[in-house]
Order: C-alpha cells, then structure tokens, then sequence
C-alpha cells in the first residue's frame, strides 16, 4: 500500500495539467521555425545570456538530481552537498578562463567528436562519438523509472502504475523535442526553469519553517556526527572523494554534450563564457537545497529501513536479520550482515531495502505538502524532469547523427533529410529509455552509478579535449590511447566488483580512487601514444 | 561548520529566488529576440 498523501486531484491536479498545457503549447509551436539542421541543433546559435542560463540550470536538474541530492543529504548531512561545491568552483574557473570553452565555441563544432575530427582525424571522431553516446545512453537510462518512483510516491500512486505513469510523461517530451529540436528544448526549458525554481525555492522555505535549522542540525549530528557536516571527517568520504568531485565535475562541464551544447548554441564566445561564470552558484543550489530536503526527511522519519518491506517480506526475515537491518548505518541496510545472513534476505527484499533511502524523500513530502503546495511541487518536478530528457535525448542524438553516422554520408545531406534522420533518433532514444527504464533495476547509490556510467568517457573526452586545445604534440595515437585507457579503468573496476573473487579488493580500493586512476590513465594514455607515433617526414 | 552551511544555505535561497526573477523577465526577451533573428534570416 502507498502511503497516504495531500495530493488533492482537483486542486493539485489542475496546477499539474495547466503546467503540461502551457509546456505543450509553447514546445509545439517553435517546430515551425525550423528551417535547417543547425536550428534543429543548436537552436542557430542564436542563444543569448538569460535564456542560455535558463536552459542549462534547468537541464541539469531533473527529478533524478533531486532524488540523488535528497539521498546524499539524507545519507551524509551537509556533507553530501559538497560535489554541489566542487561543481560550482568548476564552472566558475571555466568561465572565467574560458579553459577549452572559448576554443571549443570559436571552432564553431556542432559536437565535440566534430571538433576532434580536425586535429585527430575520422577515427578518433568515430570512436569518440561511440563512447560518448554509450556513456551517456547508459547514464541517462535510469531517469524515466526513478522520476515515475518520486511522482508515485509522492502523489501516493500505487507503483504498479509507474509503467503507465513513465509512459505519458516520455511520449509528452518526445513529442516537443522530435518536432522542434533544440528551439523547442530551449523554450521549454525557459518555462520549466520558473516552474522548477519556484517550487525549490517555496518547498525549502516551508521545509525550514516547519521542521526548523536547529532540527535538521540536530538529526545530521545524531546520525552522522562530525561527518555530517565535514567531508573530511566522514569516513565514507574523505580526500578521495573530494579530489575525485573536482575533477570528475570539471570535466563534465568541458565535456557532458548536455552542458556544452549550450556553449555550442551560444552567439559566440564571450556569451558562453558567461553562462558558465553566472550559472556557477547554481549548481550549489542544485545540491544543497534538495539536500535539505533529505536531511529534514531523516529529522522527522528517521532511519528505519524494515518499514520499506512489505509483511512478507518482513515475516520472512529471522530476527537477528532484522534487527541488524534496524541498527544499520543511514543508507546502508545490508552493511553489517555476513554471507549466511545476506542469503536469508530475498532478492526482492534487498532491492526495497535499497530504495529506503532514495524513497525516504518523496515519502516525506508526500504527507508533508499541503494541498495546493503539492501541485506546485509535482508541477516543479515533472518540469525539472521533462527538461532534463528532451535536453538529454537531443544532445546523445545529434552525437550519433554527427559523428557516429558520418561515415555513412558522402556527402552532407540536405537540411531536411537530415532533420528527418534527427527525429528518428530521437524518437528511438525515447523507445530506449522506456524499455531501459522498465527493465533495468538500479542497485546501490544512484549518484554513485551515475558517477561510474559518466566516468566512461569524461576521463578521455576531457583528456582529449585539453590535449586538442593546448598541446600542440598531441596526435591521433594519443588520442586513440586516452579513449581506451580511459574507458578500461571503470570497466575493469566495476568487473573486478562483480566477481566474487575479486569483489572485496574492488571495493578496498573505491570508487573514487577508481575514478581518479581513470584520469590518470587516460592521461597517460594520451602522452603516451602522442610520444610514440613517429613524427611525419618532411616532404 | 553549522554557521559556516547556515550562510551557505541562505546565500542559496536568496541568490536562487533572485536570479529566477531576473532570468524570468529577461529571457523573454532573449526568446523573442531569437525568433526574430530566425524569421529574418528565412
């Protein structure tokens, strides 16, 4: 059984279907002003400061960022907030510098693979656009469900309905995005920032007024201690994981197409580089206000794992079993049991008790809200969310018409032909993400997951980016090494995880010590291959 | 460390409430400029 909501069909519901009609309405009207495959893409490059940094917060929050941000501030405190930071100092020092972004606007590239074509050839553009699309396919591919489970819980639906539910809200984003492109994405995603930051803003206050600062306080240094609010003296987290942060978001921000789209789509140079510098403290908002949220969750429900098995479940488990799921540490309810214990709990079992965490938020809101209150938040977040996938599905798309594809165009096609392939592909990474999304089951953290699927390509893409744009050494061999080392180091990680042989050295060694060595690996990879090829005889 | 997350988070509802306002009634401009420019290139 869901448990019991404020959401109220009339009033809530008539918040939720006045935001969809809008939405609708505006993404279906830009189709007429495509006229060629740049506006499809790139909206032109007609975008201007404002509507650019409307665009990129509200693409880069969606239900799935709100989720993994209230589940680190429900699992670390405050400390949980701190990628936020690391990504906000990220985008402040790019745009500032204009590192890679002003190079990357200025070669006037519709995809990055395009750019790397120039300097290391067919291959490399090829490959690239391989790893980037599979990346980014894989990372993306758990948005639909975990955006269905929030709206379900929240609203108080039963999550049999998530199949239906996923459904109508892919086909009203698919819709806007195959007929308008980018100039659809753009102008929703202008709407979809007011809807979306009215509702964080309003939540966050109502969130401190009821629950009150000193609470949230309390409860972080009841649960966590020290580690609740420094990285440093948490032991999960640590330098690690902050030096990872740093890097892995810095090179999201040269290099995840989502957000560098914005650079290519930007009037020029200066105007992309202002985006990055004024959209920077967003990104702490982006952490920390949701994280409040998670952190008010453990306040007034606390952490009690068991409650998210269903009778059966729960009467099946022995007593000793349960009682060390009950003591467990926040957001780890399997942490403390040995083999013989593990086996005792089902596969089902394991897999609610994985989402106690992650569902600890909506569960919390869903009988917190008042009416009214509930309607402006779903209106938020279906916003956030249908921002993100058309968004998303637009840039992994103009990656594989571009780059993967381009081997298969002699010639380049006319701007229709090619708006038509373009629709095709978006429509079938619509089909992609509702059978992934119905299919796959996520387990553990889910930033953690995300983190993991991006590290595949944004240790060589960002190797290869800063190697294209600086050194003047770099060359297709080099380039060629960093893809492969880069994308070895997850892989060979998340494989030695899996066997049972190996699965207590992988998990020794961490994932964020896995995910620096996959920079350093790409890196090596890059000057490597670079050094070895021999220099061409002069004619 | 709490006063140092009280700011922060101050500092996050006060510039975030802010700029939506701002973004808000400029980016109107910046979508009808761009249509405009899009109609007279055609």
């Amino acid at each position: 059984m869901p448990a019991p909501t404020h959401f109220h069909w009339l009033l809530d519901g008539g918040i939720v279907g006045i935001y969809l009609l809008v939405t609708m309405a505006a993404g279906l009207a830009m189709r007429r002003h495509v006229g060629k495959l740049e506006d499809y893409l790139v909206a032109g490059r007609e975008v201007r400061l404002h509507l650019g940094i409307a665009s990129l917060a509200a693409t880069e929050f969606g239900i799935i960022t709100c989720m993994y941000t209230a589940q680190a501030g429900y699992t670390h405190g405050f400390s949980g907030a701190v990628p936020g930071l690391c990504q906000a100092a990220a985008m402040a020092l790019i745009g500032l510098t204009g590192f890679c972004i002003k190079p990357l606007r200025e070669a006037g590239a519709m995809t990055l693979p395009e750019m790397f074509e120039r300097r290391f050839g067919r291959a490399v553009r090829w490959l690239s656009g391989v790893v980037i699309v599979m990346g980014g396919l894989l990372n993306m591919g758990v948005f639909l469900q975990i955006g269905g489970k929030f709206l379900c819980t929240v609203a108080g639906f039963d999550l049999s309905h998530l199949a239906l539910l996923m459904t109508a809200l892919l086909l009203m984003v698919v819709v806007y995005t195959v007929l308008g492109g980018m100039l659809s994405v753009l102008v929703t995603d202008y709407l979809q920032f007011i809807v979306m930051s009215a509702g964080l803003v309003v939540v966050s206050v109502l969130v401190l007024k009821e629950v009150g600062w000193d609470r949230v306080v309390e409860s972080v240094r009841a649960h966590h201690g020290e580690g609740g609010f420094n990285p440093l003296a948490n032991p999960s987290l640590g330098w690690p994981f902050l030096i990872n942060q740093f890097i892995a978001n810095t090179a999201a921000a040269l290099t995840w197409q989502a957000v560098i789209v914005r650079v290519l789509s930007a009037r020029d140079s200066a105007t992309s580089r202002r985006i990055y510098t004024r959209t920077s403290f967003f990104f702490v908002c982006r952490f920390l206000l949701p994280g409040i949220w998670g952190m008010a969750a453990l306040a007034v429900l606390g952490w009690a794992p068991l409650k998210a098995l269903n009778e059966t479940d729960r009467a099946a488990l022995p007593a000793a079993v349960a009682e060390k799921i009950s003591a467990s540490p926040v957001g780890q309810p399997l942490a403390g049991l040995d083999t013989a214990e593990l086996a005792a709990v089902s596969d089902e079992a394991r897999a609610r008790l994985a989402d106690a965490s992650l569902l600890a938020l909506p569960e919390f809101l869903g009988g917190f809200l008042p009416i009214g209150l509930m309607g402006l938040l779903i209106a938020a977040m279906l916003a956030a969310d249908m921002s993100t996938n058309s968004s998303y599905m637009l840039s992994w798309g103009s990656v594989i018409y571009n780059d993967i594809l381009a081997p298969f165009r002699r010639r380049p096609w006319p701007d229709a032909r090619a708006i038509r392939w373009n629709r095709c592909i978006v429509a079938l990474i619509g089909v992609y993400l509702l059978v992934f999304g119905l299919f796959y089951k996520i387990e553990g953290n889910v930033w953690s997951y995300l983190l993991l699927t991006g590290s595949i390509y944004l240790s060589s893409m960002s190797v290869l980016l800063i190697a294209c744009c600086y050194w003047k050494r770099a060359n297709n061999w080099g380039a060629l090494g960093g893809i492969l080392l880069g994308a070895l180091v997850p892989v060979a990680h998340l494989t030695l995880e899996k066997l049972p042989s190996t699965a207590a050295w992988a998990a020794s060694v961490g994932k964020d010590i896995a995910g620096l060595a996959a920079f350093a690996a790409a890196a090596l990879g890059m000057i490597a291959g670079s050094l070895l090829k021999p220099a061409p005889k002069a004619p | 460390m709490t006063t140092f997350w009280l700011l922060l988070t101050a500092a996050a509802l006060l510039w975030y409430s802010s700029v939506t306002l701002y973004v808000a009634v400029k980016g109107a401009g910046d979508i009808r400029e761009m249509i405009s420019r899009l109609k007279g290139r055609r």
